[in-house]
């Protein structure tokens, strides 16, 4: 039988690994190192860099020098700028309620393993695999407020369809309900295989002590359930936040400036004006907004529920 | 002796060669040359390439994007000097790049090459010119235009003669009594596809586009009032004209539920004799675009990149491409409007096209392009949208564009193109 070594050979023993291994360590990381560098921090790098200088590309061949903060003071004074802001909030801010909302039941309507509740899940994940443009302008004929089928059918109960593309409010729902529907399935998918995890003997437990069904789902699964519904939500905000393929297919952010989001409207500025100056602060804005947002639902994500 | 045989036999072989070396001087000299993707002109290019290859040695690679893609590609390849595109397709939304062209005019005269184009279409706008020098020819030209239902016109005794946009309204007002009862409209537009709103105002608009110092602006006035009369043909249009796209406007029309129409007429032209994709065949012509605007050109020219290593080879493909039969076919097969005369002189298609021609003549010679950039034409078309749909009244629409327009810069071939057009400010 050995002996169970020193503590003081232990320590030796390390130290020759660390000594040994570190070469190898620094060979096989630096590669990767230097491509999440070159990947992820340069254009980062470059883009604050954009962002304090002049430069409009059909003006300049080459950025025609540093302006300090007036991109960012300049976009922070535009007013399609805020119009922009606040069309993201609606449009994220609406469909992310109804997605979550939805998510949430049908993954506890289609819950089982059976070939019909697995059909149904199937047939309801069905829009997430459609191209954002595809859907967009799928969308579009739906609402079409002549031919349109959404119309049709509201008209077949006796309700008069608005004009979903033509007016301002119209245009928000109708982008609204289109991430909802290509999306909720989303949410079903994540929050259903969340609730198969649950263990069934906190749920029988609960069921003895006489605890209604409305009382298990708030008190034991709901809490069991936040940390993911919180990473689904800001999965969901960003996705929302960044959407442009199906908004310019289906609305072209308009009518006027209905639509117009903030991912919209930095790529009207970067790649329709090709004011990359202005591009890249409203970039690094929009990126500090998304970060305060998931910031905001990461601090909810440590309360203890 | 047998060496001198054999000399002399290597030449005679070889002479052929010489002779179609001298044919082909740019043999094996690779062009890239695009165009938009739209099914017709990036079609008709494909068509020629094999050959044209074969007549010149020339290897040709065609490039085919769609709109607001190509727009960026070519802006993005002459400003930052990449060079990959030999022979670009554009017109004014490329404008500021247009210093960045080959100028024309010495090839031109070198080969004597006098292409027999509608000679409003070889001006300044409609063609690309920078410091008084060519450096584009128009390819394609359609010009938004009115087309009408000739039947109900007969039924109504209304003529098609109007010259101003006042005229056309009283004509409206005609139909509109005359139709009261159907479900006809005496008026449908693509209201709902915001960017073709301006078309209309630059056709009710007569004033300038680009002030005396060079900067984007309107006439208060004349833009107050062609902004009001764009709106009020509202009145006339199907109910939920404002959510029409190009498509739905276009099948109002054909479906018969429209009297006249305003249109890009090329978009329309083959569907509306189709008996299966028109109730109105044989029923319907083209009008004269009222004015005291303009109708709105789309004329796509052909470029030859200064950064090209290969121009002359470069100009054997803009004059193969750019021909009075090529035009003619390209009409014919794919709907590409021409620019050639000879197209709209042809007796065969003048019969054929009896209702179309005279007047689509007529809006072509007076057509013209604007200086407007792509920023420039987003600004206007969006707050014009805000007007339309009433969120925003006349005179917060022109403030909020004259303010978005301030933090442009009209590019130095825009502001050529405007004043050679009349479109800039006197003084």
């Amino acid at each position: 039988m050995n002996s169970p070594p020193s503590t003081k050979s232990k320590k030796a023993n390390s130290g020759w690994h660390r000594r040994h291994d570190l070469p190898w360590l620094v060979i096989f990381v630096i590669p990767a190192f230097i491509i999440v560098v070159a990947v992820q921090f340069y254009p980062l790098a470059y883009s604050a860099f954009l962002s304090v200088q002049d430069w409009v590309l059909t003006e300049s061949q080459v950025p025609k020098g540093f302006v300090g903060l007036d991109n960012f003071a300049k976009e922070l004074s535009d007013h399609i700028f805020w119009r922009a802001v606040r069309n993201s909030i609606w449009i994220t801010g609406g469909a992310l309620i109804l997605e979550m909302f939805l998510g949430v039941c049908l993954a506890y309507l289609t819950m089982g393993s059976s070939w019909r509740m697995r059909a149904i899940r199937t047939l309801l994940i069905l829009p997430m695999v459609i191209a954002p443009v595809a859907a967009g302008t799928l969308w579009r004929i739906l609402l079409n407020s002549r031919a349109g089928l959404v119309n049709h059918v509201l008209d077949m109960i006796g309700i008069k369809g608005p004009e979903w593309l033509a007016t301002a409010d119209g245009a928000i729902v109708s982008v609204i309900m289109l991430d909802t529907w290509q999306w909720t399935p989303f949410v079903l998918l994540v929050v259903g295989a969340a609730i198969a995890s649950i263990p069934a003997d906190l749920l029988e437990v609960a069921a003895i002590d006489g605890a209604s069904r409305w009382k298990t789902f708030l008190h034991i699964e709901l809490p069991l359930l936040m940390p993911l519904l919180l990473l689904t939500l800001v999965f969901r905000m960003l996705e929302s936040l960044l959407s442009l393929d199906s908004i310019y297919s289906l609305t072209f952010g308009g009518p006027g400036y209905s639509t117009y989001t903030l991912t919209y409207y930095i790529y009207t500025l970067g790649l329709r004006s090709f004011n990359f100056g202005a591009a890249a602060a409203s970039s690094w804005i929009f990126m500090l907004f998304a970060s305060f947002s998931i910031g905001l639902v990461f601090w909810f994500q440590r309360k203890d529920w | 002796m047998k060496k001198l045989l054999l000399v002399t036999l290597v030449l005679l072989l070889a002479l052929p060669f010489t002779a179609l070396a001298q044919d082909q001087p740019h043999a094996g000299v690779e062009i890239v040359t695009n165009f938009m993707e739209s099914g017709t002109y990036d079609i008709g290019a494909e068509q020629l390439e094999p050959g044209f290859e074969e007549m010149t040695g020339i290897e040709l690679e065609i490039v085919a994007s769609p709109f607001v893609v190509l727009v960026q590609n070519n802006i993005t390849d002459l400003s930052t000097g990449t060079g990959e595109f030999d022979v670009i397709s554009g017109d004014f939304w490329i404008g500021s790049v247009w210093n960045q062209m080959h100028p024309l005019d010495e090839l031109m005269e070198r080969d004597m090459w006098e292409p027999n184009i509608i000679p409003g279409l070889m001006l300044p706008g409609p063609s690309g010119y920078f410091d008084g020098k060519r450096i584009g020819i128009p390819y394609s030209a359609d010009a938004y235009g009115l087309i009408y239902r000739t039947d109900i016109f007969e039924e109504a005794g209304i003529s098609a003669d109007w010259e101003t946009w006042d005229e056309f309204f009283v004509a409206l007002d005609a139909l509109d009594a005359h139709l009261e009862g159907t479900d006809i409209s005496p008026n449908v537009f693509a209201f709902g596809a915001y960017e073709q709103t301006p078309a209309i105002f630059l056709g009710m608009y007569d004033g300038y586009l680009v002030d005396s110092e060079g900067n984007y602006a309107l006439d208060h006035d004349k833009a107050v009032a062609a902004l009001n009369q764009m709106k009020s043909l509202l009145d006339y249009n199907p109910e939920g004209a404002t959510g029409l796209s190009i498509d739905e406007a276009n099948s109002v029309f054909l479906t018969g539920k429209a009297a006249t129409m305003i249109c890009w007429v090329s978009f329309v032209r083959a569907d509306a004799q189709n008996p299966d994709a028109s109730l109105v065949v044989d029923n319907w012509a083209t009008a004269p675009f009222p004015g005291p605007g303009f109708p709105f050109l789309s004329a796509w020219n052909m470029f030859i990149s200064g950064l090209s290593e290969n121009p002359d080879a470069a100009w054997e493909w803009v004059k193969h491409y750019i021909n009075e039969d090529e035009a003619k076919r390209r009409f014919v097969e794919l709907g590409v409007g021409s620019p050639f005369l000879s197209t709209y002189e042809d007796p065969e298609l003048i019969e054929q096209y009896s209702h179309d021609f005279p007047n689509m003549v007529h809006n072509l010679n007076r057509a013209e392009s604007v200086p407007w950039i792509f920023a420039a034409f987003e600004i206007f078309f969006r707050h014009m949208g805000e007007f339309v749909i009433d969120a925003v009244d006349v005179e917060t629409m022109l403030a909020n564009t004259l303010a978005d327009w301030s933090e442009l810069e009209v590019p130095e071939g825009l502001v050529q193109s405007a004043a050679a057009q009349g479109q800039m400010q006197e003084g």
